[in-house]
């Protein structure tokens, strides 16, 4: 379970996410909601462990996520970044293999062939569009095994096809157990596959 | 793979021109190539194999740190424009030797002058990177704190009062004519250990062109692998710069002109850059002692006047190697 208690977070002196309260199941989809700007990716960047807050808690089975290491936050959970900007033109299959264990990367082609990346693996990541691009950030963390999946606006530059395809693989991760958080800002009713909707907004 | 062999085959035969060519005619040049051991005590032998020689194997082991200086830099803080020059490397190495030199713990061309460029080259990378808060910043900032530390070098060789001041300042304009053979000695290692450590780093560069976030999200840490960039950044920067001075420019050309021939591999740009900078700065210093014999041609400016040219080229064909 993630128990998440009076959070507040700041970036310089402004404070973004403010005394926000909210407990995440395990073996859940959860997703969090609100519009653009309201705070989002700074809670889904805390709950990440990418950003340090200043008062309130965040707790993964009970641990402080801030007294949690680096290399054992790395066991409990997988990230996907709302944005990814790539210097270099490595191909898709690089940049999903990069730094992933043995283990992880027996799981790559089935998850390249599942998202439809097999077409453009050896493709460089520099010439592909925002959907491919953010459909490769999705495989880094899909073929890593972690009991929590955090994913920040994971449809935003999908077709309805590879939402589809997509909201599949949540919920193949939700049937092996995996708790799976989705920052998202579409509308409640195209978040029916969710067990959870929590509006950030409100908090 | 069949461009680094011709980049070798061109590295080959520069080395053959070096020796050929110089600001004296040496009769029966190519018998005394190709003969190396026999007649060692004549004059001849002596201008082609001690002198031409040792300024070949220091263009070469110069270049070859510099290109992988260059390497480390672009890929540690993600920035294709990042350089020894520009993140204050050099300048901090130029520093080091020289405050080392005029309290008279060190001279120029000792061990002592390496470790000394090695603290200021480090201390100054380090200050610049963490003053930057972006790309874009860490070049301004960059820019910034070399001219600082760069002011500081050349006023206080104005301001010295000291019969070898002449020599230091020619030293800090970059030039191979103070190279003796017991520098390559202090070179060669330090250059083995340097491209051994950045070939280590190299995979863990490739995740940081990933960005900071996620390099921890796999349980690394993105300032650790920096900083270990920069120590190697900076002993192989400081070498160089004790040695020779500061030659500007070839640790920005050589990466690019290196991901051209190979990808962005960062294990294969590191060979390769090592390769393009030896074979820039060599080309460099034959044109620097031949063009007009007996004057040497200052070789900072030949190596940009050489590296420009192939670096625009390299970048107009390869386009989607830097996005």
């Amino acid at each position: 379970m993630i128990s998440i208690t009076n959070l507040s977070v700041a970036r310089g002196k402004r404070t973004i996410v403010d005394n926000f309260s909210a407990t995440i199941a395990s073996g859940s989809i959860t997703a969090i909601t609100g519009p653009n700007g309201c705070g989002k990716s700074t809670l889904s960047q805390a709950i990440s462990g990418d950003l340090k807050y200043q008062s309130g808690e965040i707790t993964i089975g009970g641990r402080e996520l801030q007294t949690i290491t680096l290399e054992e936050q790395a066991e409990l959970r997988s990230v996907v970044e709302q944005n990814r900007n790539y210097w270099l033109s490595f191909t898709a299959r690089e940049v999903i293999s990069m730094g992933q264990s043995e283990a992880d990367l027996a799981r790559i082609d089935g998850v390249m062939q599942r998202l439809q990346i097999t077409e453009y693996a050896d493709q460089s990541v520099t010439t592909l569009s925002g959907g491919q691009a953010q459909r490769v950030e999705l495989a880094r963390a899909l073929i890593r095994d972690t009991p929590i999946y955090i994913f920040d606006e994971p449809l935003s530059a999908q077709d309805s096809q590879s939402k589809a395809r997509i909201i599949e693989e949540f919920q193949a991760l939700q049937r092996a157990g995996k708790t799976i958080i989705v920052i998202a800002h579409i509308d409640r009713q195209a978040l029916t596959w969710c067990d959870q909707i929590i509006d950030f907004t409100q908090n | 793979m069949r461009k680094t062999f011709i980049a070798l085959a061109l590295l080959f035969i520069a080395s053959l021109a070096g020796l050929a060519f110089g600001t004296s005619d040496v009769a029966n040049v190519w018998q005394i190539i190709f003969n190396p051991f026999t007649d060692t005590t004549s004059i001849s032998h002596q201008i082609v194999w001690e002198l031409r020689g040792t300024r070949i194997a220091a263009a070469i082991l110069v270049g070859a740190s510099l290109g992988i200086a260059g390497t480390l830099a672009q890929g540690s803080t993600n920035n294709p424009l990042a350089e020894p020059t520009i993140l204050g490397t050099s300048a901090g190495a130029a520093l080091g030797v020289l405050l080392g030199v005029l309290s008279n713990l060190v001279e120029i061309g000792s061990v002592g002058a390496v470790l000394f460029a090695a603290c200021g080259a480090l201390l100054v990378t380090t200050l610049v990177f963490s003053l930057a808060h972006s790309a874009l910043s860490l070049i301004t900032v960059g820019i910034g704190v070399s001219a600082i530390v760069s002011a500081l070098v050349g006023l206080t060789l104005t301001a010295v009062n000291r019969p070898d001041a002449r020599s230091i300042s020619f030293w800090t304009l970059g030039s191979f004519a103070l190279v003796t053979p017991s520098d390559l000695l202090i070179l060669a290692p330090i250059l083995l250990v340097g491209a051994f450590a950045a070939w280590k780093l190299a995979p863990r560069l490739d995740l940081l062109s990933l960005g900071d976030a996620a390099v921890r999200h796999i349980g690394q840490r993105p300032h650790r692998i920096r900083f270990q960039s920069f120590i190697v950044l900076s002993l192989l920067v400081a070498t160089s710069v004790s040695l020779v001075g500061t030659i500007s420019f070839l640790a920005l050309a050589a990466p690019h002109i290196a991901r051209y021939l190979t990808g962005p591999k960062n294990s294969l740009v590191v060979a390769n850059s090592a390769l393009i900078g030896a074979l820039i700065l060599l080309v460099a210093d034959i044109a620097s002692r031949s063009v007009v014999p007996p004057y040497e041609l200052p070789i900072g400016l030949l190596t940009s006047l050489i590296g420009a040219p192939i670096l625009i080229a390299t970048l107009k064909r390869g386009k989607d190697v830097w996005r």
